[in-house]
């Protein structure tokens, strides 16, 4: 670069050049023309106490001012941490789930009082021996019941009077049969409503129970009882039911139907009938105590054709002939139920909570004649369902007593009345002594789980003064005896009140949202990204030099606040614990510091709006994303929008490349675009479908889409990517020229080492699924766990040791004398003359750039170990792609032109390549054995932290490779020490700060998705897709946030101070 | 500091002229009655007949797209002979034209002009006479129309098309299935795109060089172009929604946002954006002028 001894500023010029003449596309750089400043001399070759000390303060300023940095980022982290904890708080409502089950043997009083009268049956005399449970997905309450004109106008529709056998029945025996509006709660999804039907309790998004990832149900609920009681069940129709019951039905005569193809009328229905009809026949009535049979047809045409359809009135029609069937077929010892798990709006679709979905019909008939009438208004069915009703959950404790099993635990439903009035209408000490024991169960219930979760009184003061209420009037008339009918029925009813009180605490607490939460945690998100619009992407933002005022508000704003949460909270001023008052004002308290300090201070504001077409990308990929994330299908397609933007970046880029003025910048420009086109697209067929995408996806991340093991020949992707990978990488150096010092050693050695071995660990690993190797199970488990183990020793022990220690990636040659030839060859010194020293520096025009890309590679290494051999093969092209990104953005001026473009297109990078890695938007997706790679048992905090690195592998990848965007072939620019004597000359300072700009760029990208994602889910609570789609998306978002942020302050920024005190070492400040 | 958000995309011909000395000028629509006329009855007859023949490209999106790829040809190579100088004859009428278009250019800037009239009419004046000139020999005029024309369909699909297919590809059309979609939606939108280009500009190596990196200035043939990639981008936003209309179907969007893109590049290529061009960065003028 520089003859160091006399070193002249004009004439060594062109040297500096010859060394760096591999990179021609520096010629281009509009910095590199005002460069003709005296270059500093190797720190080595230096010498003077003064030039010492004043390195030093250089080196001071820039780790003080790195510091600051990351306590910024650390304070953007916390405002995520606070905002997402505040809206996740009023969204993600918990409901405990308690294991206790209710047995036969005792009675929920809790005194022994009632115990001793033995009844036919558990805690109540049984009606029943046997019941046949009939579901009809979707059948809605007016198809039911007769058309009655509301209007002069109305007219009967299609699915009006198709179904009259349940009006009729009820209508012409009252004592055989009633019919009743049915309530459902939302959402008005088949397999939350049969988790309702069974357990009789109420849905909410997580029931925080032991078993979290699957779907069965491990409450107490109606099925687990009948099964303990040693019932022989049987279920027929929609394989719902299995997710939710396992092996609880009898293999024998149990015939599941998949339920998800809507566009099938018939299948499941013929099955059902087909198989129920045989049971019916006297010679297989001991077969089976209970059948379940679930019909599709009706929810099917529902959804294919809307209920105002001849193919819905045929289906009517249909179901109408099977229950006449039933009936004629049905014993006296049989109880059936024919209900609708929930209706369907007017389009013939169901999830949300309108009217039409959630009425629902109940119908119960048996020929016994033991149902009745409480009073003569209640004679007729309703012929509006919300004249008078009956919520799903009262099913539960009404089919529990009728069949003589203990009522649920969880339950908290009511007993219908009619099924225990008795024919006359008067039977009330039936209906009191059934409303006593929900009554009490229900209170067992309340009771236990205030105690599991700790105090809370919200569900208990109020109900417990009725519970109270209730039970002294019973004390008063078992003291009586003999009582009237008017006295049991006002203990009845005061019992009854009790039920209905408790759901609707418990209604409160688990199924409304607490929106003054949510928005809170919305508001604190939206400032922080309105913050960090303003800090990271304003034009001539002193990002470094505000860190220290912004820091000192921020904190000054933050202790304020906590005190001011705090006081208000004890105050009781707000309805907040002391914690959570304090944390929401400090994030407030810091955000108005923050605001004084940006906006106000500063004095350097300028309206962050982009200031070109690139500036505009991103933002226009940013935005659109974002909003796109309203919508269902966008977000179930995420995967395929990336890949357009990406293609769309991709072919931009190479049309700008076009216009290089140089034909090095040209050519290379247009070839990197192209490539990362290709690459992009080739990663996309690495696809694990979702259900949603169904069926327009194939899945090819296993060896088939119904199983979840790699395929044999995807074993050679692990071996390709040790081959080909370091190679790739090992080019990208030579580019530069920097394929020296560590770099030789480190990507040509470690890590080709380190993939080798992790595709020797996937052998292993297919090995002992095949069973392909003579070796027992234990010993390829041990060997895989050690190989795999050696494998994060290597990248991140070993890794970390060389990133810290190493030297830059450059070759320095001091040659003496005249032109002798250069050690190396591969660039000749122009002639120099004669007795002069002549240092010639290879790999001098990226040398920030490799110097932290090693950081890049060992994470790389980190993360492909923990991905499937196929996501090995995904991260392998993310890799190549960051590389061909950086090179596009060299060659197009946008490394030191503070564009944000290059994070954002890393955040899309990252957020492909995680579709790319075999994951979804679906808790379902989350590879948990990946855990157990490196593991042979779960260990915390290991396991989680590789959950997350094979989860979020991409997005932690791109996070890693952020300060490359503004390093990558940045040109070395040392202090002018002519003009030392101005503080702004140290341009490691300028550099720190275009690193933070490109950091919180990414994390803008991350931040404006989670905002977005989080805004909608709360804006669409009430959608029916919210379960299965804008619930995990939001989930996702959150998560990446704070792994992205994390990685980000902990690994990235940080990793900056190493690479730039090695260059500093070297080159000096 | 606060700058008013300039619009990134276009910036007005006459600063940006005297950077490129070589670059072809914007080739306005020939100045006869027959072209202007033309030139706004094509686009329209495309737009009704793709609107007419709607229903049938939605039902069979294949054969529909099959039979009508000759007529469009057809339409197109008719429309570029009418209303587009051929390549070669710039020579004679470029040089007259370009101070016209860059005047209606730097008046169009000043938003003093009326998008369409006078704009095509002060050329006009100049290019009658000279068209008169040299249609004293119609039959050599027309001559020199047909080889161009011929070039245009070869290359639209030798080069065109195949090109245009891989992009598809790239930008995620299926790779295993619906070959026959793609390669027919990469030829109506390669007849959209190329034929006018080629038709004007020949194998012009600076123009090409021009057109990757959209540098032309905007007008009729540079604004469809690009009018037919930026309609055929848009054109895949509704894909993914779950309406379950049948006109959902891939490549129907594509194929309708390139003819709308198309249309509407053309018009606003030919008026308002006259002489434009796509600029990529706030600071590439001066840049240039610098380097």
């Amino acid at each position: 670069m520089v003859p160091a001894i006399n070193a002249g500023s004009g004439p060594e010029r062109p040297n500096l050049h010859g060394s760096r003449n591999t990179v021609p596309t520096m010629s281009s750089r509009p910095s590199e023309r005002n460069e003709h400043r005296k270059p500093q001399v190797p720190k080595s070759l230096a010498g003077g106490n003064a030039q010492d000390q004043y390195i030093k303060g250089l080196e001071r300023e820039f780790k003080f001012k790195h510091l600051g940095v990351l306590g910024v980022l650390g304070w953007i982290l916390f405002l995520h941490i606070v905002g997402i904890f505040f809206f996740t708080k009023g969204f993600l409502l918990t409901r405990m789930v308690l294991e206790n089950k209710s047995s036969c043997e005792v009675l929920p009083f809790g005194d022994a009082s009632s115990v001793g009268k033995k009844v036919d049956g558990c805690w109540h005399q049984k009606s029943f021996d046997k019941a046949i449970v009939i579901i009809i997905d979707a059948l809605r309450y007016d198809f039911a019941v007769p058309f009655a004109p509301t209007a002069e106008t109305d007219a009967a529709q299609l699915f009006h009077d198709n179904l009259p056998v349940l009006y009729e029945t009820a209508v012409n025996s009252p004592e055989n049969a009633f019919l009743l509006p049915f309530i459902a709660d939302p959402p008005t999804t088949t397999l939350q409503r049969l988790k309702g039907l069974t357990t009789g309790t109420l849905p909410t998004f997580i029931d925080a129970g032991s078993n979290f990832a699957g779907t069965a149900i491990d409450e107490d609920n109606l099925v687990a009882q009948l099964r303990a009681s040693g019932k022989n069940l049987v279920q027929l129709g929609d394989d719902t039911w299995h997710a939710l019951f396992p092996d609880y039905f009898d293999p024998e005569l149990t015939r599941p139907f998949d339920s998800f193809n809507v566009w099938d009328l018939h299948t499941v229905d013929n099955g059902v009938t087909g198989n129920l009809f045989p049971l019916l026949h006297p010679e297989n009535s001991t077969k089976w105590d209970v059948i379940f049979g679930h019909y599709l047809g009706v929810d099917h045409a529902g959804h294919r054709y809307g209920p105002n359809h001849q193919a819905m009135a045929a289906k009517l029609k249909e179901m109408d002939r099977i229950i006449r069937d039933l009936i004629a077929r049905l014993d006296d010892k049989t109880l059936l139920v024919v209900m609708g798990d929930h209706g369907m709006d007017s389009k013939g679709d169901h999830g949300g909570e309108s009217h039409d979905e959630v009425e629902a019909a109940l119908w119960m008939y048996s020929k016994k004649g033991i149902f009745g009438r409480t009073s003569p208004e209640t004679a007729m069915p309703p012929m509006l369902a919300r004249d008078r009703f009956v919520p799903q959950i009262d099913l539960v404790p009404t089919l529990s007593l009728l069949l003589g099993m203990p009522i649920p635990f969880n339950n908290l439903g009511s007993p219908i009345e009619e099924a225990f009035i008795g024919p006359n209408g008067n039977d009330w000490k039936n209906l009191m002594t059934v409303n006593r024991l929900t009554a009490a169960q229900i209170k067992r219930y309340q009771h236990e789980y205030a105690a599991t979760r700790g105090a809370d009184d919200d569900l208990e003061s109020e109900s417990m003064e009725l519970w109270q209420a209730a039970e002294c009037s019973w004390q008063k008339l078992s003291k009586i005896g003999r009582s009237s009918q008017a006295n049991l029925r006002s203990v009845s009813e005061s019992y009854k009140e009790y039920q209905r009180h408790t759901l609707q605490v418990c209604r409160g607490l688990w199924a409304k949202f607490d929106v003054p939460s949510m928005l809170q945690g919305v508001a604190v998100l939206f400032a922080g990204i309105v913050l960090l619009v303003f800090y990271a992407r304003s034009a001539n933002m002193g990002r470094a030099d505000l860190t220290s005022p912004l820091l000192t508000l921020v904190g000054a704003g933050s202790a304020v606040g906590v005190a001011v949460g705090a006081s208000l909270s004890l105050a009781g001023m707000v309805e907040m614990g002391v914690a959570a008052a304090s944390t929401l004002m400090a994030a407030v308290g810091s955000i108005i510091g923050a605001s004084w300090s940006i906006f106000v201070t500063s004095g350097i504001l300028s309206v962050p709006l982009p200031r070109s077409l690139w500036g505009w990308l991103a933002v226009i990929f940013t935005v659109t994303q974002s909003i796109g994330f309203a919508s269902n299908s966008y977000t179930i397609w995420e995967d395929e929008i990336l890949l357009f933007f990406l293609s769309t970046f991709g072919v931009l880029a190479g049309v700008s490349s076009m216009r290089q003025k140089s034909t090095a910048d040209r050519v290379l420009g247009v070839y990197h675009s192209i490539l990362f086109v290709i690459l992009g697209r080739l990663a996309s067929f690495s696809r694990l479908c979702r259900e949603e995408q169904m069926p327009f996806c194939r899945s090819t991340y296993y060896a088939s889409a119904t199983s979840s093991t790699s395929a044999p020949w995807q074993i050679a992707i692990p071996f390709l990517v040790a081959l080909i990978l370091p190679t790739v990488v090992r080019s990208f150096y030579a580019g530069s020229k920097s394929y020296e010092g560590a770099a030789t050693l480190w990507i040509g050695m470690g890590f080709r080492l380190g993939l080798f071995i992790t595709s020797v660990f996937w052998v292993l690993e297919g090995a002992d699924d095949g069973e392909w190797l003579p070796l027992r199970k234990e010993t390829l488990k041990s060997v895989r766990v050690f190989l795999a183990q050696l494998v994060l020793a290597l990248a991140f022990a070993a890794g970390t040791t060389a990133f810290i220690y190493s030297k830059p990636c450059i070759s320095i040659n001091v040659s003496q004398g005249n032109a002798e030839p250069e050690g190396k060859g591969k660039s000749s010194a122009p002639a120099q003359p004669a007795g002069r020293t002549t240092v010639t520096i290879l790999g001098f025009g990226n040398v920030h750039g490799t110097r932290y890309f090693l950081l890049v590679v060992n994470f790389c290494l980190g993360i492909i170990l923990m991905q499937k051999p196929m996501g090995q093969g995904a991260i392998g092209l993310l890799l190549w792609q960051i590389l061909s990104l950086l090179e596009i953005l060299d060659t197009n001026a946008l490394v030191l032109g503070n564009s944000a473009i290059g994070p954002v297109v890393l955040g899309l990078l990252g957020s492909f390549y995680y579709f790319k890695t075999g994951h979804q938007a679906t808790l379902s997706s989350i590879q948990w054995e990946t855990a157990f790679i490196p593991l042979s048992s779960v260990q915390y905090p290991w396991s989680p932290i590789f959950v997350i690195l094979n989860s979020f592998g991409a997005q932690i990848l791109t996070a890693i490779a952020v300060p490359l965007t503004v390093l990558w072939k940045r040109p070395l620019q040392l202090n002018d020490q002519s003009s030392s004597t101005s503080k702004s000359g140290n341009p490691s300072i300028k550099l720190l700060t275009d690193v933070v700009q490109a950091a919180c760029t990414y994390i803008l990208y991350f931040a404006t998705i989670n905002l977005a994602t989080t805004m909608w889910a709360g804006h669409l609570r009430r959608h029916l897709m919210l379960f299965r789609i804008f619930s995990p998306r939001f989930m996702m978002g959150a998560t990446v946030l704070g792994v992205v942020d994390v990685v980000l302050i902990v690994f990235s920024v940080a990793g900056v101070r190493w690479s730039t005190l090695s260059v500093g070492d070297i080159f000096g400040w | 500091m606060a700058s008013p958000p300039p619009s990134p995309l276009t910036s007005p011909l006459a600063t940006s002229a005297p950077d490129l000395p070589k670059s072809a000028p914007p080739v306005p629509i020939l100045p006869s009655q027959l072209a202007r006329i033309y030139s706004f009855l094509h686009p329209a007859a495309l737009l009704s007949v793709y609107a007419a023949r709607f229903p049938a490209l939605v039902a069979d999106p294949v054969s529909e797209m099959a039979q009508q790829l000759p007529i469009l040809a057809v339409a197109h190579v008719v429309y570029a002979m009418i209303c587009l100088p051929p390549a070669g004859s710039d020579v004679s009428l470029s040089a007259p034209t370009s101070p016209a278009a860059t005047a209606s250019g730097s008046a169009t800037a000043t938003g003093t002009a009326t998008p369409t009239g006078n704009v095509i009419l002060r050329p006009g004046k100049v290019g009658r006479r000279r068209t008169r000139d040299s249609a004293a020999g119609g039959a050599s005029a027309w001559g020199a129309k047909v080889a161009p024309a011929l070039l245009s369909l070869t290359l639209t699909t030798l080069l065109a098309t195949p090109t245009l297919a891989i992009l598809l590809i790239l930008f995620g059309a299926p790779f295993t299935t619906h070959h026959v979609q793609t390669l027919l939606c990469a030829a109506h939108m390669a007849i959209l795109s190329s034929t006018g280009l080629i038709y004007v500009h020949g194998v012009d190596g600076p123009v090409w060089k021009e057109v990757w990196g959209c540098k032309r200035p905007g007008d009729a043939v540079w604004g469809g172009a690009l009018g037919t990639a930026v309609g055929a981008w848009l054109g895949a936003v509704p894909i993914p929604l779950d309406w379950d209309r049948p006109w959902q179907a891939y490549p129907i969007t594509l194929l309708t946002g390139a003819y709308l893109g198309f249309v509407g590049g053309t018009m606003l290529g030919r008026s308002v954006l006259f002489g434009k061009r796509v600029r990529f960065d706030e600071g590439e003028e001066s840049r240039n002028k610098v380097d």
